[in-house]
C-alpha cells in the first residue's frame, strides 16, 4: 500500500468531483478525504503493483479531477434546458413523433 | 449583385453561446470524445476541447458549426434543437411503454447434452419433476397477453425444449387461438441443439412459422468438447439440423449463437469460417456469462476480460476483411451498438438497454411455474441466488409479478443515468444496466463499474468502434449498414 | 432544347380570346366535347375541319371562312393533340403548358418567392402572377385520368394559402391516380393550421420536394438568403411528419453545399428519418446561378467523394437517396444506381463527347445552360467502362 497526499483548494473544487474522480480511479486507488481549512486533503492509497508508476497515477488522478469540475459545471449549466428537452419529449401533445 | 448578402450576414448572431447537454470522454491528449444528449458524436482534438470549454472559439469557425449541428451547442433561446432533441429522445424510448416484448417458457429442463457451462440443464428421465405442466402453460400465456406489448415473441428453451415437443405443439396453438382476439403481432422461436430435429418438428414449424434458434460454437472439434452428449456427434447433428432448416423451411429461419469458452479465444478466424460454412451470414461473438455451471466448473475464471477483447478484435476484423472481399457477413454485437450509435432506434436487444431489459424487455417461466425477471436471472438462480424471482405463477397474479420490488429495485438502481459514473459517462446512450451480471459477479445491482468487466468490455468496443468508424471509410460503410439493419 | 413560348406569325380572331388555355385536338381525337379545344391543323382539306371555336396552324398555313385561328411558327411543329398550350387574350403570345408526351410537365404557379437563394434558377419577380394559378386550374380540368405526374413549382406556390390547397384537392378529385409533387420551401409548414389542410386533401399521390442546404442555420440561411429560414422549414418539415405526409428533401449541390455534403445527409438521417427520400441535386446554370458563379460553381468532379459518401449513407440508413442532374461520367460507378435520367427534356443538351459514350442513354445529359460553365471531364464511357481518352473539349457555341 502506497500512501499518498494531494491537496485541492475547496473554492475551486468541490468534493463531488473528487470523489467522482476517486470513484473512477477505484481499481487502483482508494481515498480518504478530509476537509482542512480551506482545503480538500485527499490521502490516496495506491496498490503495490503500481508503485513505480505512482507518479503518473497521482497525475492522472489530479487531471481527472479536473475534468470533473468541468463535468459538474456543464451538468449545473444544462440542468435547465436538459428539464425541459425531457419534458418536451414525453409531453402529450395530442401528436405522434414523425413516424417512420 | 448587390443584392445578395455575405455569408457572415447569416452567422450565429451571438457569441454567448449556450450549452446543451453532452458528456465527453478523453481517449488520448488528442483525441475527446463528445456526445450529444441522445448519443450524437463528434470528435475533438484536445485543443479544440479547452477552447470550446474556455469559450475561445470563433464565432462563426467551422467548429462552432459542427458542433451546433449535432445539438451540442444552441444561439439563446433557440427553440429548433429543443425540439429536434426531445424527438429523438422520445423516438429512443418509445418501446418502453410497450412491454414485455419477449417471453420465455421453460418447457422442460431436460437435457441430453452435458455442457459445463451449461447453467440450467438436468440429465434425467423425470418428466413429471422437470417437465412444464399444462395448467402452468396456461397461466403463462394469461401472463403473456397481460402484455401491452403489440409485438410478442414467444421463445422456448430449456433443457431441451425438443424434448417436450407435444406441450410446444399446445402453447403455440393456444396462443395464436387467443391472439384472434388480442392481434398482437405473434413470433414464435425454438431454442434447440437441434440433435431432435426431425420431420414432425420441420413441419410444424413451417406451418406456424415458427423460427429456430441454435447453438453453434465452431467447428467440430471445439463445439464437441464445450458440448458433450452420448454419441460425441453434437455438432455433426447442429449442422446437419441447420442445413435440414434451411433447405426445408427457408434459409432466414434458422439462426445460430455461439457460447465463448476459454478455448474459443485463439480459433475465432475458424469459427467465423465455420459459420460462414453453414451459410449463417451473421455471427454474435459473445463473451462468457459468469453464470451456472460456469462458475462451478471454473471455466468463467478460466480468461478475463483483456483475452476476451483480443479474440473479439480479432474477429471484427476478420470480419471487415471479408466483408472487404464482398461477402456480406454481420458481427452482431457490432450491429447493436452501432444501431444505438448510429440511428436513434432501439435494437431491442435486453441485455444492453437502460432501463435494463429485466422484466420490460424479457420474462422467463420456468417449467415450474416460477417467474424470472431475465434468462440469466434463471441462470443465477441455479447458483442459489434467487435475487430475480419475482414469484410463482400458480401463486402470484400478474400485476403482483409486475409490480414485485425483485423488479423494481434493480430497475431503479441499475438505471444508467442514475448510476455513479455511468450517468457521467460519454458512452452512456450506447450502453445498458445489467443488474443481474453486476449481482452475480459483485453481489449488488450495480457493481463498480472501475472494477466490471461489463464496462470494460463495453467500453473498450464502444472506443474501438468509433475510432474506426472515424478512421476507415470502407468500415464505415460496413458499420453503416450494419446500423440499418 | 424545346421551345416552350414564343409569338405567333399570324393571327386571325373573331374576337378576343375568352380563355387562356386550350387543349389540342386533332382530327383522331376531336369528339363532340368543344369546350377549350383547339383544333390542332394537319394537312387536311379546310372543308373537312370540323366545327371548332380555334384553331391552331402551322407551316404558313392560313384557314378561310371566317375561322378563328393562330399560326404558329416553325419551332412549335413538335406539338400534337393532348398538349394544352396558353395564350393572351389577342392570340399573340402563346406558351406551352403541357406536352403530353412529356413525362416531366412542370407548371408554374407563380415567380414570387420569400427566399432568394443563391443559384435560383427561376428568380423571383414582385408581380402580380395569379393568372398563372388560374391558368393551373383551368389546366387541371383538362387533363386526362391517365397523366401520370404534374409538377408544381415556383417561385413560392404556398404563398397562395388555401387556393393551392383548392388546387391540390381538385388535383385529388380530377386526376387521383396522377402523381402530384410541389416543390416549396416548407415554411409556411411551420404554421400547424396549413399543414393540417395539407394533410386534409388526403391524396396518396401528393408529395412535397423541400430544400435543406446546411445541417445548421447559418449555411442553410446564407444559401436562400434568409434569416430564420432552416428554422421554419425544419420546423414545417416536423409538422408534415408529424401528419404522415409525403416529403421529399432536396440538396442542390454546389461550391457551398458540396463541402458539407455528408453532414448534411447526416443531419437529414438523424433529424429527419421519416421522409421518403432525399434528391441530391446538379446545378443549373441560369438565373441566380450565373450571376453569382464564382460562389457557386464547382465541377462536380470535384465532390464526388463527398456526394458517393452522402449517397452511401443515406442508403445504408434506409432512406432513399437519388441523384439528378449529374452526368454519368462525373460520379463515381457505385452512384450510377442512384442516378436518375432526370433533367426535364426540354432542358436536354449533350456534349459532342457523347456521341461515342456506351451509356448516353441512361445518362441525365445536361442543362442547356451548361454552355455557360461546365465540367471540363466530360468523357465518354466504352463499354469496358474505361473512360476514353479525352478529345480537346468542343465549345457548344452557336446553339
Amino acid at each position: 500500500m502506497i500512501e499518498r497526499d494531494v491537496s485541492f483548494d475547496a473554492t475551486a473544487y468541490s468534493a463531488d468531483a473528487i470523489q467522482r474522480a476517486a470513484y473512477r480511479f477505484s481499481d487502483r486507488l482508494s481515498l480518504d478525504l478530509q476537509r482542512v481549512n480551506g482545503n480538500y486533503v485527499c490521502t490516496l492509497r495506491l496498490k503495490d503493483d503500481l508503485a513505480d508508476q505512482a507518479n503518473d497515477v497521482l497525475a492522472d488522478f489530479r487531471n481527472e479531477v479536473l475534468d470533473q469540475t468541468l463535468r459538474e459545471r456543464i451538468r449545473s449549466e444544462t440542468e435547465g434546458v436538459r428539464n425541459v428537452i425531457l419534458a418536451l419529449a414525453f409531453s402529450n401533445t395530442g401528436l405522434t413523433e414523425p413516424s417512420e | 449583385m448587390s443584392k445578395f448578402r455575405l455569408a457572415e450576414a447569416f452567422s450565429a448572431a451571438s457569441d454567448e453561446w449556450e450549452l446543451l447537454p453532452f458528456r465527453f470522454e478523453r481517449f488520448s491528449p488528442e483525441r475527446v470524445l463528445v456526445t450529444n444528449m441522445v448519443g450524437e458524436h463528434l470528435f475533438l482534438t484536445g485543443r479544440e476541447f479547452d477552447d470550446f470549454m474556455g469559450r475561445r472559439l470563433p464565432n462563426d469557425s467551422p467548429l462552432v458549426r459542427r458542433l451546433r449541428a449535432k445539438h451540442v451547442i444552441r444561439q439563446p433561446n433557440e427553440q429548433l434543437p429543443l425540439d429536434l432533441l426531445a424527438l429523438k429522445t422520445r423516438t429512443r424510448y418509445r418501446r418502453l411503454p410497450m412491454f414485455t416484448g419477449l417471453h420465455i417458457f421453460v418447457v422442460s429442463l431436460r437435457c441430453e447434452h452435458s455442457c459445463p457451462y451449461c447453467q440450467v440443464s438436468r440429465q434425467s428421465e423425470d418428466k413429471a419433476s422437470f417437465d412444464m405442466s399444462e395448467e402452468t402453460a396456461r397461466r403463462a400465456l394469461d401472463a403473456v397477453f397481460r402484455s401491452p406489448s403489440s409485438q410478442i415473441k414467444i421463445e422456448f428453451q430449456g433443457g431441451e425444449p425438443l424434448l417436450n415437443f407435444q406441450l410446444i405443439k399446445d402453447i403455440v396453438a393456444e396462443a395464436k387461438l387467443r391472439n384472434l382476439e388480442e392481434g398482437r403481432n405473434l413470433g414464435f422461436v425454438i431454442a434447440t441443439n437441434l440433435a431432435l430435429l426431425d420431420d414432425e418438428v420441420l413441419d410444424f414449424c413451417g406451418e406456424n412459422d415458427i423460427y429456430l434458434s441454435t447453438s453453434l460454437d465452431g467447428p467440430a472439434d471445439l463445439h464437441n468438447r464445450n458440448r458433450p452428449r452420448p454419441g460425441n456427434d453434437s455438432w455433426e447433428r447442429a449442422v446437419a439440423g441447420i442445413r435440414r432448416v434451411r433447405e426445408t423451411l427457408g434459409a432466414d429461419r434458422v439462426s445460430a449463437l455461439m457460447t465463448t469458452t476459454e478455448r474459443s479465444l485463439d480459433r475465432v478466424t475458424d469459427i467465423v469460417d465455420c459459420y460462414l460454412e453453414q451459410g449463417l451470414r451473421e455471427i454474435f461473438l459473445r463473451p462468457l456469462s459468469p453464470y451456472g455451471f460456469a462458475i462451478k466448473t471454473k471455466s468463467f475464471a478460466a480468461y478475463d476480460a483483456d483475452r476476451w477483447l483480443a479474440f473479439y478484435e480479432e474477429g471484427l476484423e476478420y470480419i471487415l476483411e471479408l466483408n472487404r472481399r464482398g461477402l456480406d457477413v454481420t458481427e452482431i454485437f457490432a450491429a447493436i451498438i452501432l444501431k444505438k450509435m448510429l440511428t436513434n432506434d432501439d435494437p431491442g436487444y435486453v441485455d444492453l438497454t437502460s432501463p435494463s431489459g429485466i422484466g420490460i424487455g424479457a420474462l422467463v417461466y420456468n417449467y415450474d411455474g416460477d417467474v424470472y425477471a431475465s434468462d440469466e436471472g434463471r441462470m443465477l438462480a441455479e447458483m442459489r441466488d434467487t435475487t430475480f424471482l419475482l414469484g410463482n405463477l400458480h401463486e402470484n397474479s400478474w400485476e403482483e409479478l409486475i409490480l414485485s420490488p425483485a423488479l423494481l429495485e434493480p430497475l431503479e438502481q441499475s438505471f444508467t443515468l442514475s448510476a455513479p459514473m455511468c450517468n457521467e459517462c460519454a458512452f452512456e446512450p450506447y450502453c445498458g444496466a445489467d443488474p443481474v451480471y453486476h449481482q452475480a459477479t459483485s453481489g449488488d445491482y450495480l457493481g463498480r463499474k472501475p472494477v466490471s468487466s461489463f464496462c470494460r468490455r463495453n467500453m473498450h468496443i464502444f472506443k474501438l468502434l468509433l475510432e474506426r468508424y472515424e478512421s476507415d471509410p470502407f468500415a464505415r460503410e460496413i458499420f453503416l449498414g450494419w446500423a440499418g439493419r | 432544347m424545346i421551345a416552350l413560348w414564343g409569338r405567333a406569325s399570324q393571327v386571325e380572331l373573331a374576337a378576343p380570346l375568352e380563355r387562356a388555355v386550350w387543349l389540342l385536338i386533332d382530327r383522331e381525337t376531336a369528339t363532340s366535347h368543344r369546350h377549350a379545344r383547339a383544333y390542332l391543323v394537319g394537312d387536311e382539306p379546310e372543308d373537312e375541319l370540323p366545327e371548332c371555336d380555334l384553331y391552331v396552324t402551322h407551316h404558313g398555313r392560313t384557314l378561310n371562312g371566317g375561322r378563328s385561328f393562330i399560326q404558329l411558327p416553325e419551332r412549335f411543329d413538335y406539338l400534337t393533340a393532348g398538349d394544352i398550350l396558353g395564350f393572351d387574350s389577342k392570340g399573340e403570345r402563346v406558351n406551352v403548358l403541357w406536352r403530353h408526351e412529356s413525362l416531366q410537365n412542370s407548371v408554374l404557379l407563380t415567380e414570387r418567392c420569400d427566399h432568394y437563394c443563391l443559384m435560383c434558377s427561376q428568380p423571383p419577380k414582385n408581380v402580380d402572377d395569379d393568372h398563372l394559378l388560374d391558368n393551373a386550374f383551368e389546366l387541371v380540368r383538362l387533363l386526362p385520368q391517365t397523366t401520370r405526374e404534374i409538377g408544381f413549382t415556383g417561385g413560392e406556390p404556398t404563398l397562395y394559402g388555401d387556393s393551392l390547397i383548392k388546387l391540390l384537392r381538385l388535383c385529388r378529385n380530377l386526376i387521383p391516380h396522377s402523381a402530384v409533387h410541389v416543390l416549396s420551401n416548407g415554411r409556411r409548414f411551420s404554421n400547424l393550421d396549413f399543414a393540417l389542410d395539407w394533410a386534409g386533401i388526403d391524396n396518396p399521390n401528393q408529395m412535397v420536394g423541400i430544400p435543406i442546404y446546411g445541417p445548421e442555420p447559418a449555411l442553410h440561411d446564407y444559401v436562400v438568403q434568409s434569416q430564420g429560414a432552416f428554422d421554419h422549414t425544419v420546423a414545417g418539415i416536423l409538422n408534415l411528419g408529424r401528419l404522415q405526409q409525403r416529403i421529399e428533401i432536396r440538396v442542390v449541390v454546389h461550391k457551398q453545399t458540396a463541402p458539407h455534403l455528408v453532414e448534411i445527409a447526416e443531419f437529414i438521417s438523424r433529424n429527419l428519418p421519416f421522409v421518403e427520400q432525399v434528391a441530391l441535386m446538379g446545378l443549373e446554370m441560369i438565373g441566380f446561378a450565373r450571376a453569382n458563379i464564382n460562389d457557386i460553381w464547382i465541377d462536380p468532379i470535384d465532390y464526388r467523394n463527398e456526394l458517393t459518401e452522402a449517397v452511401t449513407l443515406l442508403d445504408r440508413k434506409g432512406l432513399r437517396a437519388l441523384v439528378y442532374n449529374h452526368p454519368l461520367c462525373l460520379i463515381d460507378r457505385e452512384v450510377w444506381p442512384y442516378a436518375v435520367r432526370s433533367i426535364s427534356d426540354w432542358k436536354n443538351e449533350y456534349h459532342p463527347e457523347c456521341l461515342r459514350c456506351s451509356v448516353a442513354h441512361d445518362c441525365s445529359g445536361f442543362f442547356y445552360s451548361a454552355k455557360y460553365r461546365h465540367s471540363d471531364h466530360i468523357k465518354a464511357i466504352d463499354p469496358r467502362g474505361d473512360a476514353m481518352h479525352a478529345l480537346p473539349l468542343l465549345e457548344l457555341a452557336g446553339r
